[in-house]
């Protein structure tokens, strides 16, 4: 039995008692003839993750590595250079932020890579492929547009970009630029175990969909320090409505745009309000918010975020007749209602218990006699995250289609556009989230900050997030 | 018969010869296209595999008389012909059944195995040494029925192949080209792969399924400078 089976990794002593109770019960259950429901009841929460391929980690550096720039390196920037660090597949050849103390602290992750201060010097390198812009949002959109004109392929952090004029370049460029791979870093939509969700919500599983939540509590100033007021200024661009569309432009947009993937449509209108509550430091954008957001079908998501409050930390929540779906960092729980059918496979699946529910692990591709879960290790912690799936399959796209290229122009040669575009369309891709989902996110986010700055609902037109 | 008509017609004669003569000598060539497919199939203890590259480059030389226009007279016998189509080892993928791409693990398997893996231009090539028509088409939208004989390269290993390859001329210049043999691994000097998974060991198979649709055309010539 799975569950039995698995390598002790799970830091909660809950799993062992559940596991126990796994095999006591079943037996029991067998010579007693009860029901499911009962069972499930009794063995606590069932976990839901998708039984992927090996983490990136456990890949062998077999091939050539893309050759990759990070532009950008604050905090995230750093995680980012961190990550690429650590993937087979990546070999970080640059590395380039206007502060130099950023870039020094930067290149102990990526010792090897060339240090600058000018993005410039990386778009002429013809040796790198690829660049990851993880600048302030307000700057991404000069950075992308040059990146594109250069050939290279293109990986912008969510939003886009803070203005719908923007964001809209930013697509128009990259869906014209056909010879470069351009994804959005809406990491959750490259996440195998969110994939893996996919289907399985989409089969009714859940029931008929009801509503949709989610929640970001981390108590925290976001609040960067600098000696030099100017660089205060810039490091704190988060906090100014100028720079920033607040917590749920750069946090909110992640879950929000999950919720549009699950239910499978754009939402129609979105209420918002927030305040400052807590860190009332002279920053201008609210440090608490919430957000309705109305998708058709009467399918409501409810969004809130603070920075003043940790309780409960980060998730999301999907509500249907049947059963309501958890996700957690990169894991997932099923929680049926007693009513709901018996799909089967939850009786040998994994559980944990929440509050007082119990939730069935949901695993793709689960079987007995596959080990339930990859041996967690440093490295896998690092190499397992969203954000590692998301740069994995952007490495994986990019290389895929600069070899297309290369080889397309070599065959065909470069005089005919047209056969040159039918040959690079068939380069099957990872899915990952492309211009036009980075684009409809970031209008979603925008209109969201909108509309929560003015205590507000917003009906939102198709047309703002169409790309002719 | 009147002087006027014979030296005419003479005349017409001369220039008739003059351009077949003209065409006697020329060959067509054929350049490689968009929308070819080379398609691998094969088996293992698990499950069946399949492997597939959309971009046969290389190019297609005819003599005259090698019928290029639909439904185009040509008799049966050796024709004059040359060919070098190739494969980059990196352009071929694995695929599911339904094909979406399947694993990663298994491209990488395969580089290993046809010494693609440091080399990115690795490439599986055919060599054509004759080519003999054995049908001709049956009507305007049927193929011609050709031997093929050549020398088949993978991995740097070389190997003779006879092969039935159809022709179908698609007007407009274009030509689509299709074949189908079967081939061993071990022939080729590649020991089939026996990667270790969890359950065990995979052991594929030996013979492999080879089959491929190789569309070229001519090119337009370049236009003249201004």
């Amino acid at each position: 039995m799975a569950g039995l089976n698995e390598p002790r990794t799970h830091r909660r002593i809950d799993m062992n008692e559940n596991e126990n109770k796994i095999a006591d019960f079943n037996r029991r259950d067998f010579l007693k003839g009860g029901s499911a429901a009962t069972l499930l009841t009794m063995l606590g929460g069932v976990e839901l993750f998708a039984q992927t391929n090996a983490a990136p980690a456990e890949a062998k550096a077999a091939g050539p590595k893309l050759r990759i720039a990070v532009i950008g390196l604050g905090t995230w920037g750093r995680e980012i250079v961190n990550t690429l660090a650590r993937l087979p597949k990546a070999e970080v050849a640059a590395i380039c932020d206007t502060y130099p103390a950023s870039v020094r602290r930067s290149a102990t992750a990526a010792p090897g890579a060339a240090q600058t201060e000018d993005y410039k010097t990386i778009l002429d390198n013809k040796d790198i492929k690829a660049v990851v812009i993880a600048t302030p949002t307000h700057q991404h959109k000069d950075l992308v547009l040059a990146a594109l004109k250069a050939g290279k392929h293109v990986y912008c952090e969510a939003p886009l970009a803070n203005s719908i004029d923007d964001a809209r370049a930013i697509a128009a460029t990259a869906k014209a630029a056909k010879q470069v791979n351009f994804q959005a870093g809406l990491q959750f939509r490259a996440d195998p175990q969110r994939h893996f969700l996919v289907p399985f919500i989409r089969s009714g599983a859940m029931g008929q969909s009801l509503m949709a939540r989610a929640q970001f509590h981390k108590k925290q100033s976001w609040r960067q320090v600098s000696p030099k007021p100017e660089r205060e200024k810039e490091l704190n661009w988060r906090l100014s409505k100028e720079t920033s569309a607040g917590l749920v432009g750069e946090i909110g947009i992640h879950a929000i745009d999950q919720a549009t993937w699950f239910l499978n449509a754009q939402p129609v209108a979105v209420t918002g309000f927030g305040s400052l509550a807590l860190w009332k430091d002279g920053r201008d954008v609210f440090d608490t918010v919430q957000a309705l957001v109305e998708f058709p079908g009467g399918v409501f998501m409810n969004y809130n975020a603070s920075l003043a409050n940790s309780f409960d930390g980060e998730y999301e929540m999907l509500y249907g007749s049947d059963a309501a779906v958890m996700m957690r960092e990169s894991k997932a729980w099923l929680f049926k209602e007693v009513d709901s059918p018996l799909l089967g496979w939850e009786v040998y699946a994994r559980k944990e218990t929440f509050y007082q529910e119990t939730g069935i692990a949901l695993v793709a591709n689960a079987s007995k006699s596959v080990p339930a879960n990859p041996q967690a290790s440093a490295e896998a912690a690092i190499t397992s995250t969203p954000l590692a799936y998301a740069l994995t399959t952007f490495l994986k796209n990019s290389a895929d289609l600069g070899a297309a290229v290369e080889d397309a122009l070599a065959v065909i040669g470069p005089d005919d556009p047209e056969q040159l575009a039918a040959q690079i369309a068939k380069v099957p891709r990872l899915p990952a989230p492309g211009y036009l989902e980075g684009f409809q996110a970031t209008v979603l986010a925008i209109k969201a900050n909108e509309a929560i700055q003015a205590h507000q609902r917003i009906e939102l037109k198709k047309e703002w997030s169409e790309l002719s | 018969m009147k002087l006027r008509t014979l030296i005419a017609g003479n005349l017409a004669l001369l220039l008739l010869a003059g351009l077949s003569v003209q065409a006697a000598d020329e060959a067509t060539r054929f350049y490689a296209r968009a929308g070819s497919k080379l398609r691998l199939e094969g088996t293992s203890n698990i499950h069946d595999w399949q492997v597939e590259s959309s971009l046969i480059g290389g190019y297609l030389e005819v003599g005259p008389g090698f019928p290029v226009e639909p439904g185009q007279a040509a008799a049966p016998g050796k024709v004059q012909a040359q060919a070098e189509p190739f494969v980059m080892v990196r352009s071929l993928k694995s695929l599911e059944k339904d094909g979406k791409p399947y694993s990663d693990r298994m491209d990488e398997v395969m580089y290993e195995h046809l010494k693609a893996q440091d080399d990115q231009k690795a490439r599986i090539t055919f060599h054509l040494a004759d080519l003999t028509l054995k049908e001709p088409a049956k009507s305007k939208d049927a193929p011609y029925v050709f031997e093929a004989k050549g020398d088949l390269v993978v991995g740097g290993v070389t190997n003779q192949l006879t092969m039935p390859v159809n022709i179908l001329p698609l007007g407009d210049k274009k030509l689509k080209v299709t074949g189908a043999t079967s081939v061993k691994m071990t022939d080729f000097k590649i020991d089939p792969p026996a990667p270790k998974i969890a359950l065990g060991m995979i052991k594929t198979g030996d013979d492999v399924k080879v089959s491929f649709e190789w569309m070229v055309g001519q090119r337009a010539a370049p236009a003249a400078a201004k």
